[in-house]
């Protein structure tokens, strides 16, 4: 029942604010929309304590039947497990904080009821997403917060930039999509279910005997799947999606485009572990993708302005942390990363969101600096958010990110690259981050007179969720610290995935190093790397950026100016595609709606209908629109077949 | 005696009456009105048929004639006033709008 009231509420919240109680003030429709959202979190934090109370044992809800064509069977059944009950509290627990916070960013909106009610309609699809048992009722929710993000990243619609990039977003969303649903059309053909928990059960019984056939299945099944988690989680080739979604409220930035929807990614194919691991060449393609994911993306953080798009490149940056993750088969660490990625980042939308507002609404970090003074509690909470996501020892992204990388050195010889480019990308990471820190928080002021009398702390509604989010950021780490770290209490998340993620009999020799022991001298060089690699680059750019942009900063950029423009320019990947796939494909459209919809097409239907108007045109000469006469003629007709018929 | 014979002359009579009135009338509502009288007359011969059978199915199906005669006179009249409405007169001379 409370399992129920868990997905009721988020759609309620949406049905109401967004068809019922349309002309009701702001306030109400925020507090209409939080409290929707609390319900949920209230309901799902319960069910989950029950759940974990009987054992943690996954267990299968069954809805309503909904497709059933032959032996093809799609119902609404729901799977609550470790995974799915963690996301629950991650979607809700956080979506409520940023619902709170939105009510104070929105307020000086005229009517939020579309905004809260589509943030609720978000929530709803996407515990959809993460409940659904088969591969269809989440791809019902893959594609509702599809939907969802693109009509918020075009919230502001009457600008045409906003409203280009929610078509951007929804268009590069479809590539992906198209290959999650091959990936489904496949497992239906080899696997004849698309059942999460049967697919589970059959592949671990057989995996010994699964035919050469389906084995390779597997693999294109995976490849698929896995082209659509790059178009959701903003992978290579298909993240350029993502830094352009920043154009919709920065609330929505926090909780769709960093901290839940994104992740669906890797929530698929964490859900799918089982398959992945039978596929190897896959998880080579994942982990490598991924990591050059987060080292490109993290480049391209290395010289924005925009405060919300070095959050956007970062966050693509650490989607392919976890996409490595998955790629080197610790989905444990993945989801762990997930997890303090979702805190922090929410954390860092918000708390930027925060500055946002305070500036307003302008986003040039070139602008900003000295806000330390005006602002201290976001930036208290700003600091401890970059302090997690550079991985300073103590706070969640040190054990999380660290655990990823530890996992793919020790994969062996063939992830050795994918370690030094995600290496690469945390020094960078690094960097960016204290840099946004230094040119935001530290220096003096460089905004203009005006908005300096304006620069404010915000209020609670807004400060408020931010200092949990600290709080959780800071914390979260603790559930899973590295084995060598002397820690006194009981790691609640180091074992806490082993139901959900199974390692087929077929291929644990391949994963062993996943459950091998190591020197922990080589535990202790990995993670002195990180953390040489992250203080190297923070004092660098501590120097280069405590006070507005120093000397070395433009000398740097001088000497470096053809590798400063490329990245300034996002390596021209917008153009590329702009150009090799964009308008060319623009060009046939026009060929099409041109030449072969109006001539040719127009063309046949018109010139029936002209050649019909015609040929009556010249047999109608003998219709004179008398009734009589016609009458005449009828009766005149009837009498001669009736005389032919009696006589 | 009034044999069957004379019903059918009789609904003979009506019905070319009606019949001349359709063709010949040139108000729409006198149109009508002849049409419901080639209704009557074949009302009448299904009458007359039904007595000299002494079968009811014949007097059954007038009542139905009669229901559908009224819906049409209902429908009739109501086009009829459209088209006054639209072209200020009922007078098929002048209602020449399918010449070809």
């Amino acid at each position: 029942m409370l399992f129920w009231l868990i997905l009721f509420f988020p759609l309620l919240g949406a049905f109401l604010n967004g068809l019922v109680l349309r002309k009701v003030s702001p306030t109400v429709s925020h507090i209409l929309g939080a409290a929707a959202l609390i319900a949920a979190f209230v309901c799902a934090l319960i069910t989950y304590l029950q759940f974990m109370g009987a054992g943690g044992e996954a267990q299968v809800i069954n809805g309503m039947d909904w497709i059933e064509a032959g032996t093809f069977k799609a119902p609404f059944n729901f799977i609550l497990d470790r995974l799915s009950g963690m996301m629950l509290l991650i979607i809700t627990g956080i979506g409520s904080l940023i619902h709170i916070y939105a009510g104070g960013y929105m307020h000086e909106e005229a009517a939020t009821y579309r905004f809260f009610s589509y943030l609720n309609l978000f929530v709803f699809m996407m515990l959809l997403l993460v409940l659904g048992d088969n591969l269809l009722v989440m791809f019902i929710g893959w594609e509702g917060v599809g939907l969802c993000s693109y009509l918020l990243i075009g919230y502001w619609y009457e600008d045409d930039k906003n409203a280009a990039a929610g078509m951007k977003a929804f268009l590069v969303n479809r590539i992906g999509d198209i290959g999650f649903l091959l990936g489904i059309f496949l497992t239906f053909k080899y696997f004849h279910t698309i059942s999460f928990s049967q697919l589970k059960e059959m592949v671990l019984t057989a995996s010994a005997n699964l035919s050469g056939e389906q084995l390779e299945a597997i693999g294109w099944i995976t490849l698929a799947l896995f082209v659509g988690a790059c178009g959701k989680s903003a992978q290579m080739p298909l993240y350029v999606w993502l830094p352009d979604a920043m154009a919709g409220p920065t609330p929505v930035s926090a909780l769709i485009h960093a901290a839940t929807m994104v992740t669906a990614g890797i929530y698929m194919m964490t859900r799918l572990n089982f398959m992945f691991y039978l596929a190897p060449d896959t998880q080579m393609v994942v982990a490598s993708v991924g990591a050059i994911t987060a080292l490109f993306a993290a480049t391209i953080a290395l010289v924005q302005y925009d405060i919300k798009k070095v959050l956007a490149y970062s966050t693509v940056s650490q989607l392919g942390y976890m996409v490595l993750g998955c790629g080197v088969g610790a989905y444990s660490a993945g989801v762990f990363h997930l997890f303090t990625h979702a805190c922090f980042k929410a954390l860092l939308f918000l708390g930027a969101g925060s500055v946002i507002v305070a500036m307003h609404h302008k986003q040039d970090m070139r602008e900003m600096g000295g806000l330390r003074k005006y602002m201290p509690i976001t930036h208290l909470v700003m600091f401890v958010g970059v302090l997690a996501i550079i991985g300073f020892p103590g706070l969640s992204g040190f054990f999380s990110k660290d655990e990823i990388l530890w996992r793919a050195w020790t994969g062996g010889d063939r992830y050795h690259i994918q370690w030094v480019l995600g290496a690469l990308a945390a020094v960078c990471t690094s960097f960016y981050m204290v840099r946004l820190l230094m040119l935001t928080f530290y220096g003096k002021n460089r905004s203009d007179h005006h908005t300096q009398e304006h620069l404010h702390e915000t209020s609670v509604t807004m400060w408020g969720p931010l200092v949990v989010l600290a709080v959780l950021s800071a914390g979260v780490g603790y559930l899973n610290v590295p084995h060598i770290l002397p820690f006194p209490a009981p790691l609640l998340f180091e074992h806490y995935l082993d139901p959900v993620i199974s390692i087929p009999p077929s291929v644990a020799d391949y994963w062993h190093h996943l459950h091998a022991e190591y020197p922990h001298s080589l535990e202790w060089g990995i993670m002195g790397v990180s953390v040489v690699g992250m203080a190297l680059s923070s004092i660098l750019a501590i120097g280069m950026y405590s006070d507005g942009f120093s000397k070395l900063a433009h000398s740097l950029g001088s000497t470096l100016k053809g590798a400063h423009r490329v990245l300034t320019h996002k390596y021209y990947v917008d153009e590329f595609y702009d150009a090799y796939f964009v308008s060319p494909l623009r060009d046939i459209a026009q060929f099409l709606w041109k030449i072969v919809d109006v001539v040719i097409i127009d063309g046949i239907v018109n010139g029936v209908g002209q050649a019909c108007m015609l040929i009556g045109g010249l047999s109608s000469f003998r219709m004179s629109g008398s009734l009589h006469r016609h009458g005449m003629v009828m009766i005149v007709g009837i009498v001669c077949m009736l005389s032919v018929l009696f006589f | 005696m009034v044999s069957i014979d004379h019903y059918l002359v009789l609904a003979t009579f009506m019905f070319l009456c009606g019949t001349l009135g359709v063709l010949f009338r040139r108000n729409l509502l006198m149109v009508l009105m002849s049409i419901e009288l080639m209704l009557n007359a074949v009302n009448l011969v299904f009458v007359s048929g039904s007595r000299m059978l002494g079968n009811l199915d014949g007097q059954v199906m007038v009542f139905f004639i009669i229901t559908v005669a009224a819906c049409e006179a209902g429908v009739g009249l109501a086009m009829v006033i459209a088209l006054f409405r639209r072209y200020g007169t009922v007078d098929t001379n002048f209602l020449r709008i399918l010449r070809g």
